[in-house]
C-alpha cells in the first residue's frame, strides 16, 4: 500500500487544499476539516471514551496543522492516515496525561490507500473492521491495546500473561494482516 | 522487511509507541539512523496503525467542535509571506565580499543541519525518558493502591476485635466450615474457618494440599483455632502445583508431614 506511480485525483484536491491553507485561506481550512473531523474524533473518542476530550483533541490536532501546515509532507504519504496517527497519539498523552508537545509531531507515513472521497473511506472502514474480525481474538485484543489504549508491549504481556515474544509478533502480524488487505 | 528480519517485530512495536525496553529502543534507533529500508518499513508500518484507527471512525464532532475550530484560526490570521526584497544596484565590492555572505549562510546552514540532528535526537530521548517515567508513575500508584489495600485486609482480620460472621440461611444452625483461596502462580493459600470443634492447646488443625498427579498429600499450613472455633491461617509454598482438592486433619501442635486419619474437612460436593 505504497504510493506508487499515478495517485488518485482526490489526493490532488487535499494537496489543492493544503496549498490554500498555506497561503492562509481558512475556507479550505473548513474543507479539511469537514473531509477528515470524523476520522480525528473517531479515534479521539476511542482512546479517551469521553467527548469533551476528544473535542479538545480535534481542536488541537487541526489547530496544529494550522499553525504549521509543513508538517505534513504531502509528498510523503496522504493526509487522512497521518492525521488518524497524529489524532491517536495526542489522544493518548490526554490519556496518559503527558504534556502534549507543542508542535505537530514530523510523521512519515507511507501509504496510498485512498481515503479522501467519503463512499472510499466507508469501504476502507468496513474493510479494517472485516480484517479485524477474522483476527484471532487474542491478537485484535493485544493489537487494539497497544494502539487506542498506549499500552507498552511489557504492559501488555503482565496484563494477558502472554510471553512478551508473543505479544510482538501478534502485533506486527496484525498490522500486517491490514496491510495486505489494501495490498 | 526482508533485510533485517531481527528488527521485524521492534518495529511494529515502535510505530505503535509500544517499545519500551531502553535497550532494544536504543539499538532500533541507533540503527534507523542507518537503515533506509528499515525506516521506510517503519513508515508503512504506521500507515497500518492508521488503518486500525479507521476502525474507530463514525461519530462525528458536534457543530459546536467546528465553530471553535474555525473561531480559533480566525484569531491567528496566517501572515502573508513577505515579498522579496529586489536586490539593489549599489557600489560595486571586491569579489571576498561578495562570497561572504554565502559563505556565512553556508556554514550556518551545515550548523542548523548538525544542530537539528542532536535536536531531534535530545527529543527523542527526552520523549522516551518521559515515557518511562509516566510508566514508572503509573506502576508505583498502582502498587501503593494493591499495598494498601492488601494492608487493609491484613489489618481487618487481625483487628483483635474483628468478628467472623458466617451467614447462612434463616433457622439454620451454624455449621463448622472452612474456606480456603489457592492461588497456584502465586503459591498462596488463605484460610478462613468458623464454627469449629475447638482443640486442646497440643493439636492444631493442618490443611493438606492434594496434588492433582495423584501424587502424596503436601503440608499446606495450621493453625490453631480460637475458643469459639474459629481461625484464619495464610500460608506459602512452592508456587505451580496443581491441585485437585484439598483436605484438613487434627495433627500435633508442631504439625505433620502426612496427614493422620481422619479428614475433618474436605472440599464440599
Amino acid at each position: 500500500m505504497r504510493v506508487s506511480g499515478t495517485q488518485a485525483p482526490d489526493h490532488k484536491d487535499d494537496a489543492a487544499l493544503i496549498d490554500r491553507m498555506r497561503a492562509g485561506d481558512q475556507s479550505a481550512m473548513a474543507d479539511l476539516y469537514d473531509r477528515y473531523s470524523g476520522v480525528v474524533y473517531g479515534v479521539a473518542l476511542r482512546v479517551l471514551a469521553n467527548t469533551t476530550a476528544a473535542e479538545d483533541v480535534v481542536q488541537e490536532v487541526f489547530l496544529q496543522l494550522w499553525r504549521n501546515p509543513g508538517a505534513f509532507d504531502a509528498g510523503r504519504g496522504r493526509l487522512a492516515p497521518w492525521l488518524a496517527v497524529i489524532a491517536r497519539n495526542r489522544a493518548i498523552d490526554h490519556l496518559r496525561k503527558r504534556a502534549p508537545e507543542e508542535d505537530i509531531d514530523e510523521l512519515p507515513i507511507s501509504t496510498g490507500v485512498d481515503l479522501e472521497d467519503e463512499s472510499a473511506r466507508k469501504l476502507a472502514v468496513e474493510k479494517v473492521r472485516g480484517v479485524l474480525t477474522q483476527l484471532p481474538q487474542d491478537q485484535r485484543k493485544v493489537l487494539e491495546m497497544a494502539f487506542f489504549e498506549g499500552m507498552t508491549h511489557t504492559e501488555i504481556a503482565g496484563k494477558t500473561g502472554e510471553p512478551l515474544g508473543t505479544v510482538k509478533t501478534r502485533i506486527r502480524t496484525g498490522l500486517l494482516a491490514l496491510r495486505k488487505a489494501f495490498a | 522487511m526482508n533485510g533485517h528480519p531481527q528488527y521485524a517485530d521492534a518495529l511494529a512495536l515502535y510505530a505503535l509507541g509500544a517499545l519500551d525496553n531502553p535497550r532494544e529502543l536504543a539499538e532500533l534507533e541507533t540503527h534507523l539512523g542507518t537503515c533506509g529500508e528499515c525506516r521506510r518499513e517503519l513508515e508503512a508500518l504506521r500507515a497500518d496503525t492508521a488503518l486500525l484507527a479507521l476502525s474507530a471512525m463514525g461519530p462525528k464532532p458536534p457543530d459546536r467542535a467546528r465553530q471553535r475550530l474555525l473561531s480559533a484560526i480566525a484569531a491567528e490570521p496566517r501572515m502573508p509571506k513577505k515579498a522579496p526584497q529586489p536586490y539593489a544596484v549599489g557600489r560595486l565590492r571586491s569579489r571576498w565580499f561578495s562570497f561572504a555572505p554565502v559563505t556565512v549562510m553556508l556554514m550556518l546552514a551545515v550548523f542548523s543541519i548538525l544542530l537539528g540532528f542532536q535536536v531531534r535526537n535530545a527529543n527523542r530521548e527526552i520523549r522516551a525518558l518521559q515515557a518511562q517515567n509516566d510508566r514508572y508513575r503509573i506502576e508505583s500508584e498502582e502498587s501503593n493502591k494493591k499495598l494498601a489495600e492488601a494492608k487493609a485486609i491484613d489489618d481487618l482480620m487481625h483487628a483483635p476485635d474483628a468478628w467472623p460472621l458466617t451467614l447462612v440461611a434463616a433457622n439454620t444452625r451454624p455449621q463448622p466450615q472452612m474456606k480456603v483461596i489457592y492461588s497456584k502462580q502465586q503459591g498462596s493459600i488463605l484460610l478462613t474457618a468458623s464454627n469449629t470443634q475447638a482443640l486442646p492447646q497440643d493439636k492444631v488443625y493442618e490443611l493438606w494440599l492434594l496434588p492433582a498427579d495423584g501424587s502424596a498429600p503436601m503440608p499446606a499450613g495450621w493453625f490453631h483455632p480460637d475458643r469459639q472455633g474459629h481461625g484464619k491461617m495464610f500460608h506459602r509454598m512452592t508456587a505451580g502445583i496443581n491441585a485437585k482438592g484439598f483436605a484438613v486433619t487434627i495433627e500435633p501442635a508442631s504439625g505433620s508431614q502426612t496427614p493422620t486419619p481422619p479428614i475433618m474437612f474436605a472440599p464440599a460436593g
